[in-house]
């Protein structure tokens, strides 16, 4: 093939790298044509309904969300805490969480019936509405990273020709700790009210209650730094450099065992409390229900108990597994996974129970079923081709690990 | 291993009031660009706020809200149809549903259930555009100019009193004209749609004099087209309007009381209990 050829003469574009990006561009391709449909059909194509109104997408946005915590979490030990040694991590902990932000926006975009108004959040407020806050922080965020990483992408050698961008650079570095302080504030604030979100929800029994949005910030806290772990050693076997010392990336892995074994006590009680000692009527007849008629028992102790937090915890923490980093990156993935289960959980299987008001015995809003549909995991599978593709362009052409700072 | 070291912070005088300055400036630009004198988005927020002043809700001097005597009630659908034709709604989606009920023993009679209109109002508290609230006359209103189609009011209404338009509406509506014409226009793609306890005769009929639950021009479809007088419509705030009358009266309930949204509309139960 001609292309072939030409790629060839190209410098560091290996059959592999090449058979990587064609991936990749099946992936975006996919997803423009799923978004493509979305936006001229409506909502209607998806399998979402008036009963179950929310589905995969917001199970994306969560899950990418909480899976981009570890560029908060990481922030905050080098820069509240003042764990400098950990600073070798702090840019790339940043960009995976850039890219889980971005993705979630992009998805959020297409849940939106009306994604020409997506910017009536920052002029129409609504202070009381958890989901205002949310919409503010996240882009509060999303502009401090920005500003962040900014240095970082000009430290490229593309924009030599511009000094004046060095100029402003180097004052935004100046103060990337006071942005990182910031950016830690309205994290812990979203990561929690992303929770919120369902706690607050009085008309539904299996979500009304206060540990919502602690459950929420303490699985993101635990698997976020996870993740940019596994990154790490990922992108240090792809490319075969050593950036991040091994005892530094094992000592994030502690933390996220830890982190992981806290977020299960607190479970624990949870459960214990809701579902055995303060069992209420309403919320014995939904889980019963959920029971019956879906997997949910199966998909909490399968994929968050075991896949979640019981082999993580292992590879995180037992000397007899920690020492090798396949290990520690197949701990990352399995607790990233358990985080995708728990926000299906709580979204998808919370929306099945139907709601009960009528006073007398008998009627029921008609419970609604939702498998997500081809459109759907289209666009899924595009975001997942926009987060390959960033992270590596990102390895390709950023200094992401680059040391000297300061 | 875990050597601490504090992170310094090499920020100058200058620095700092460059820092200060910025964040104070788009603090100040932010606010005059959103809600503040200035913007465009707040003056259109005035002109709605006076169109509120005219129709008398932004005083609060009426409080509105209905009574449905579940006895009387005798399940002939009128009020979902003269609803579904008055508000031009998808005849899959009413806004005002009636269904058969059994009470405790065994008996059935008919539950027919608009919008509450909670007076603390899950949905309008969740909204992150204001784009449903609750108006100074007891109505939960939509606006569906500024709603963004989120659904979080539909996740959080505690009645399954709203309907999202999935797709672009192009069904022919079966009850016009026998029930009525259409007096609002159909929503557009994207939105959430609600009973509006038919705000537009309300403010409408305030307007040329008409009282809200007494004249038929200015009461909701579903009440007029009663034939059996099982839904009673006016003013909570009123003692003498026909709806309090009927509540102090008679024994009635609220659906999920324990839930502490305040519905405006009251239901009287079946004689032999519920």
């Amino acid at each position: 093939m001609a292309s072939t050829t030409f790629f060839r003469r190209l410098p560091g574009i290996s059959p592999g790298f090449l058979s990587w990006l064609s991936f990749i561009a099946v992936c975006l391709l996919i997803g423009l044509a799923s978004a493509f449909e979305v936006f001229r059909n409506g909502l209607t194509i998806t399998n979402m309904s008036d009963t179950i109104p929310w589905g995969l997408w917001i199970t994306i946005d969560l899950s990418s969300i909480a899976l981009g915590a570890g560029a908060f979490t990481l922030s905050a030990v080098v820069y509240l805490f003042g764990l400098k040694n950990f600073q070798p991590i702090v840019r790339l902990a940043v960009f995976v969480g850039f890219i889980g932000y971005t993705s979630a926006l992009l998805t959020l975009v297409m849940d939106i019936g009306r994604p020409d108004r997506f910017w009536h959040p920052w002029v129409y407020w609504n202070v009381h509405s958890v989901l205002w806050e949310i919409t503010w922080c996240i882009t509060i965020y999303l502009t401090i990273m920005i500003l962040e990483f900014f240095p970082v992408v000009v430290e490229a050698p593309f924009f030599d020709r511009w000094p004046w961008l060095r100029k402003v650079a180097s004052t935004l570095h100046k103060v990337a700790p006071v942005l990182a302080l910031g950016g830690v504030f309205v994290s812990l604030l979203h990561q929690s009210s992303l929770g919120a979100t369902y706690g607050i929800v009085k008309s539904r029994p299996i979500w009304f209650k206060p540990s919502m949005p602690i459950m929420f910030i303490l699985s993101a806290v635990a698997v976020g730094p996870a993740l940019t772990m596994a990154m790490a050693y990922i992108i240090e076997w792809l490319t075969g450099k050593r950036h991040v010392p091994h005892d530094l990336l094992r000592t994030i892995s502690r933390f996220s065992g830890y982190a992981l074994l806290v977020y299960a006590y607190l479970k624990f009680w949870d459960l214990a409390a809701v579902t055995y000692y303060g069992r209420t009527p309403a919320v014995s007849k939904a889980l019963s229900l959920l029971n019956q008629q879906t997997p949910y028992n199966f998909g909490f102790w399968v994929g968050e108990i075991i896949i979640g937090l019981v082999i993580p915890v292992m590879m995180f923490l037992l000397p007899r597994y920690n020492k090798k980093p396949l290990n520690l990156v197949i701990g990352a993935l399995c607790a990233a996974i358990g985080i995708i289960f728990n926000r299906w959980n709580v979204t998808v299987t919370g929306l099945f129970v139907p709601l009960s008001y009528s006073p007398g015995t008998q009627y029921i809003v008609p419970a609604g079923t939702y498998t997500p549909n081809l459109i759907e995991f289209g666009i899924a599978i595009g975001i997942f081709g926009y987060a390959a593709l960033m992270m590596t362009l990102g390895v390709k052409f950023l200094p992401l690990f680059s040391n000297h700072h300061e | 291993m875990a050597k601490k070291r504090k992170v310094k912070v090499n920020l100058t005088r200058r620095d700092f009031l460059t820092l200060a300055g910025t964040a104070a400036g788009s603090i100040i630009a932010a606010q005059a660009l959103t809600v503040g004198p200035l913007s465009p988005f707040s003056r259109l927020k005035q002109a709605q706020l006076e169109g509120d002043e005219k129709t008398g809700h932004a005083n609060g001097a009426h409080h509105w809200g209905m009574v449905i005597d579940l006895d009387k009630c005798i399940g002939c659908e009128y009020c979902l149809r003269a609803c579904s034709a008055v508000n031009d709604v998808n005849t899959d989606k009413p806004w005002n549903i009636v269904v058969e009920e059994k009470t405790s023993a065994g008996h059935t009679f008919f539950f027919s259930r608009p919008c509450l209109h909670c007076q603390d109002a899950p949905c309008a508290e969740v909204c992150p555009v204001r784009a449903t609230y609750v108006r100074d006359d007891g109505i939960v209103v939509m606006d569906y100019e500024r709603c963004i189609g989120c659904r979080y009011c539909q996740v959080a209404c505690p009645y399954d009193a709203r309907k999202f338009n999935w797709e672009e509406r192009t069904d022919v509506n079966p009850y016009i004209p026998t029930w009525g014409i259409a007096e609002v226009e159909r929503r557009p793609r994207g939105v959430i749609e609600k009973c509006t306890f038919c705000q537009h005769r309300i403010d409408a009929g305030l307007l040329g004099g008409l009282v809200p639950g007494v004249d038929p021009e200015a009461t909701p479809a579903c009440v007029v087209a009663c034939p059996v007088g099982a839904r009673v419509f006016g003013d909570l705030k009123d003692p003498d309007s026909p709806v309090s009358k009927v509540i102090a009266n008679n024994a009635t309930l609220r659906l999920r009381e324990e839930l502490g949204t305040e519905p405006s509309v009251y239901y009287i139960p079946p004689k032999e209990g519920l």
